[in-house]
Parts: C-alpha cells; sequence; structure tokens
C-alpha cells in the first residue's frame, strides 16, 4: 500500500472527527464517500500531515509526512477549500507550487499541468477573476505539476460543470491507471463509480464500508426504503397498501402517506393497480430517505 | 530556507490595503513628531523628536508590526491557501526560518516607511538630515524582534491579533512599567536601549528605559536571540502543531 492509517482518531476538544480509523490506499482510483461531516476532509488532511491525529498513525509511501517533509516531493493535494490565490495568475499559482516542489523547469512543468487541465487559454488571467470550476482546475494543475505519486483530491469535483466533470474524471482514471495512488473524496455516489470500483465508506468519523462499490450497493438494496405518496383518499390507499409484498409500514397524514418498504420495485408496480380498482388519484410519489447520509447510517447500523 | 517560499509570502504579507494601513499608522509617529517639532525653537527641535520617537511609536508601530507579522501564516491558513506552501519537501526549521525572514522584511519595511515622514519633517524644520537617523536603531530592532514574536502567534492562534495587542498595551505598556522585574521583557524597551547608546536621549524619553540598560550590541543580541527563539517555536509548531 502507498497510504494508510493505522487506528487513527481526531477530535478537536469535545468534538471527535476521526475514530479508531484504519484504512489503506494502494495505486489507482479509490473513491472516498460520505456525506457531509462524515470525517472525509478530516482523514485527507491527516493523511497529507495538514493535521496531526490525537491517536494512531499514518504513513504515506512509508514515512510520515509530519517526520519526513521530503515525501512532500511525491504527494499532492487538492483541498476542499475554494481558496486560492485571487491577485495571482494561473500560471503564477501554478508555478509557485512547482517551484516549492522543487521541480527542475517550474515554468514548463507549469505550462504542461495547465494543459493537462485545459486551462492554458486562461492561464494569464487572475484567479481571483475564474469561475468556481476554473478554480477547481487551477487547484488540479496545481497539484499534478510536481508529478506526484500520491495524489489526494478532497470533493474535486464542486463546482465544474458538466463537461469539466467528465473531462476531471477522465484524469482522474487516466492518473490511477498510470500507477498512481488517487484518493477521491465525494459525497456523491454515481460520480465516484465513474472513477473506480472501489471505495471507502464513511460516516460519523468512522468507517462504513470498505471495498467494490457493487457491494456496497449490495448492502444498500436490503436497506427499507421510505416513499411519500400524495393522494386523494389517502385512507384507503393505505388499507390497500399494506398488504403488498415488502411493505413493513405505513404513516397517514392529511393527504400524505408515508411507506416504508423493503421492495420498492414491486410497490412501483402495485401502485397504479391499487389506484385504478379504488377510484384514487395518486399526485405524486417521491423518495423520502435518499440522501447519502441515511444510507450510510444505515450501513454503520447494520455493521457492513 | 526556500527563497521562492519567502518571497511568495512577502508578497502576500505587503498587499495594497494592509500596506497602505500598517504604513499609515507606523507614519502617525513620524507625523507626530514634525508637527511637535513646528514652531519650536531650533535647540529643542532635535529633543522633541527624540522624546516622540521614544513614546508614540510604542503604540502606534507595534501595532502596525503585530498586524503585518502576524498575518504572514494566518492569512495562508484562514485563507485556506497553507495547504499549497505547507505541503512542500522543505523541513520545518527551512519553512519556518523561511517565514521569519518574510516577517522581518515586512515589517522593515513598514518601520521605514514610519521613520520617512520624521526624517523629512526633522530636516525640514532643522536643516539637518541626521537628526533621524539614529531613530533607525531603534525601529530597525523593534521590527526585528516584533516580527519573531508575532509570526509564530499568527500561526498558532485564531485570536493572535488580540493576544499581541493584549502584549503590547497589558504587558508592554502596564506591567512592564510598574513591574522591574518584566521590564527588559519588552521588546520596545530592548529597542529603545539600542536606541538611547547611539543617540543623547532627553531625560522624558530615558525614562521610557525603565530598568533596562542602554546598549546597542546588547539589543543586537537579546533580538537575535528572540528571532532565533521565535524561529525555533515556529518550526515546533510546523512539526507538531495542525495546519489547517
Amino acid at each position: 500500500m502507498t497510504a494508510q492509517a493505522i487506528g487513527v482518531s481526531k477530535w478537536f476538544g469535545q468534538k471527535v472527527a476521526l475514530s479508531d480509523v484504519t484504512v489503506e490506499f494502494t495505486p489507482g482510483v479509490t473513491g472516498l464517500l460520505g456525506p457531509n461531516g462524515a470525517g472525509k476532509t478530516t482523514l485527507l488532511r491527516v493523511l497529507t500531515g495538514l493535521q496531526v491525529p490525537s491517536q494512531g498513525e499514518v504513513k504515506v509511501l512509508g514515512v510520515d509526512p509530519r517526520r519526513d517533509r521530503s515525501v512532500y516531493a511525491r504527494i499532492a493535494l487538492v483541498p476542499e477549500d475554494e481558496a486560492v490565490y485571487p491577485d495571482l495568475t494561473g500560471r503564477q499559482f501554478v508555478e509557485l507550487r512547482a517551484s516549492l516542489g522543487r521541480c527542475p523547469v517550474p515554468d514548463e512543468a507549469a505550462a504542461r499541468a495547465l494543459d493537462t487541465v485545459g486551462l492554458t487559454g486562461a492561464a494569464d488571467r487572475a484567479l481571483g477573476g475564474f469561475s468556481k470550476g476554473m478554480r477547481q482546475r487551477a487547484k488540479v494543475a496545481a497539484a499534478l505539476v510536481t508529478d506526484p505519486e500520491v495524489l489526494v483530491l478532497d470533493e474535486p469535483l464542486n463546482g465544474a460543470d458538466p463537461v469539466q466533470r467528465a473531462q476531471l474524471i477522465d484524469l482522474f482514471v487516466r492518473l490511477g491507471s498510470e500507477g498512481r495512488t488517487v484518493i477521491v473524496s465525494s459525497h456523491v455516489l454515481v460520480e465516484v463509480e465513474r472513477m473506480t470500483h472501489r471505495v471507502v465508506a464513511m460516516v460519523d468519523g468512522r468507517l462504513a464500508a470498505i471495498g467494490r462499490i457493487d457491494d456496497l450497493r449490495a448492502a444498500m438494496t436490503d436497506k427499507p426504503r421510505q416513499v411519500r405518496v400524495t393522494a386523494d383518499q389517502p385512507r384507503a390507499l393505505a388499507a390497500a397498501l399494506v398488504g403488498v409484498e415488502g411493505v413493513e409500514g405505513v404513516q397517514l397524514g392529511a393527504d400524505i402517506i408515508d411507506v416504508t418498504t423493503t421492495d420498492p420495485v414491486t410497490l412501483a408496480r402495485s401502485l397504479p393497480s391499487i389506484a385504478c380498482d379504488g377510484g384514487i388519484r395518486i399526485r405524486a410519489i417521491t423518495p423520502a430517505d435518499e440522501s447519502m447520509e441515511q444510507v450510510f447510517r444505515y450501513l454503520v447500523e447494520s455493521g457492513t | 530556507m526556500s527563497l521562492r517560499l519567502y518571497r511568495h509570502l512577502l508578497g502576500q504579507t505587503l498587499r495594497g490595503k494592509r500596506l497602505l494601513g500598517a504604513g499609515a499608522l507606523a507614519s502617525v509617529a513620524g507625523i507626530a513628531a514634525w508637527v511637535s517639532m513646528a514652531g519650536v525653537d531650533t535647540e529643542q527641535t532635535a529633543d522633541i523628536y527624540r522624546t516622540v520617537t521614544a513614546s508614540v511609536p510604542a503604540a502606534t508601530l507595534s501595532i502596525a508590526l503585530l498586524i503585518v507579522a502576524s498575518a504572514t501564516l494566518r492569512d495562508e491558513r484562514d485563507g485556506g491557501t497553507l495547504p499549497y506552501v505547507f505541503i512542500t519537501p522543505m523541513s520545518a526549521t527551512g519553512f519556518a526560518v523561511s517565514a521569519t525572514a518574510a516577517a522581518v522584511t515586512a515589517t522593515l519595511a513598514i518601520t521605514l516607511i514610519g521613520w520617512i515622514p520624521g526624517w523629512i519633517g526633522s530636516w525640514i524644520i532643522t536643516g539637518s538630515w541626521d537628526v533621524a537617523v539614529p531613530a533607525l536603531a531603534l525601529y530597525g530592532i523593534a521590527a526585528a524582534g516584533y516580527a519573531a514574536a508575532f509570526v509564530p502567534l499568527g500561526y498558532l492562534f485564531d485570536r493572535s491579533l488580540i493576544i499581541g495587542l493584549a502584549y503590547i498595551f497589558v504587558w508592554e505598556g502596564i506591567l512592564a512599567t510598574v513591574v522591574a522585574g518584566i521590564t527588559p521583557s519588552s521588546i520596545w524597551r530592548i529597542a529603545m536601549s539600542a536606541y538611547a547608546d547611539v543617540d543623547e536621549l532627553p531625560p522624558d524619553a530615558l525614562d521610557m528605559l525603565g530598568t533596562v540598560t542602554p546598549g546597542k550590541w546588547g539589543a543586537v543580541a537579546t533580538i537575535v536571540v528572540l528571532v532565533g527563539v521565535g524561529t525555533t517555536v515556529l518550526g515546533w509548531a510546523v512539526r507538531t502543531r495542525d495546519a489547517v
């Protein structure tokens, strides 16, 4: 493995941000998944030495970056913060990173990195005038300019438009296939799925799941789902739904019903016939619990 | 030490509004000296310059230096840009030396800006360029001393400005004045001891020294030690404390 956290905990006063996290990252792309506040950013900061673990140990390329800073020549981070130097141009920013990272020819390295992220045309404009997506790409260029073996990206697709997202995803996949260790955090499962099948999922500062994305998806399908149905005769609809396969509970509101089911497909197939048979008009069907946070909480509670 | 990091931090520290604000604040003493000298008998003008220079900047220049020096790394941390300069293959000591060197250069630039109005004013009024020159010892040593103290402060504490102001007004302004034992811990008085050695200060100005003995080399040596301690503390913080 090229990066590992061993029994790492991190707390800030009373708040526990990471709790006994042990995880290893190997060459290729690994997705770090979790809802906001799950501890992804803290884990990445601890891995890169920006934060010191309260407990446990971190090793990147065999050493603790805090103790042997020479390893920073082989590591790069794209931080989550939008912050860049607004007065610097894109080229100056990337050249700064190249110089500090001891690139032999900083200007040439910067030009290559800017070209890789498609920012050559805007390279001489001040970063303060960049869109959010352009800033993200400038940050990625600043990370790539030192040709790192370990690339840590904290929510790198935030603010990027769909075309930019696709380009960045392709870039990360390519970097992973070149044998680099690419760690990409995100709270959007489908984005990560386009980059890799290998994921580490976190919630509440703990590891929720490690493994292939297919396994994670399988675990998620076992989770009872909540579906909200808006109808003109909710009481009659609720009575009919109780007998549908997989329905575990029905909660009645003024004109809504919250249905808990382990088999949403059967529910979706049954609803039209129930509505026709009972003369019930269904106005809306919406998933009520599809946030990533709930999914990850379920994974933690079920011990996956 | 990294020259690239030094240049970057210096440029970021002395940006537009901060340069103007700190420069203006640092200039208050020189302008006050100029105004105080105007219309006074020529035999007394030099002493007025010295008295004002020994007292007013203790409150104005020191705040300007606090603002500049504490911002050297705090700006990067608060602005979320610290990772770009932190994740670099240079030793913690090299990082600390670069940051301290940038802060000392920035504070020296601010003190020079603050010194110029008094220098011009003293020349206009006395006809001599020499009256204000010895004050460069005071200003230069104060700049290095405050930079050494306030750079680690800015890196370590979110409320570095408040802590720095407490040092300037409570520690230096009150405690070091009334408690003889802690007078030598005042950076301003250390700098003043050099000024008192290179110029003939009037009694009012000498009163500022308290129990500190005049001596330029002693002041230089003390500030060199302070810069060394400040750099060491910053290096320790870079190694052992959270950077964000």
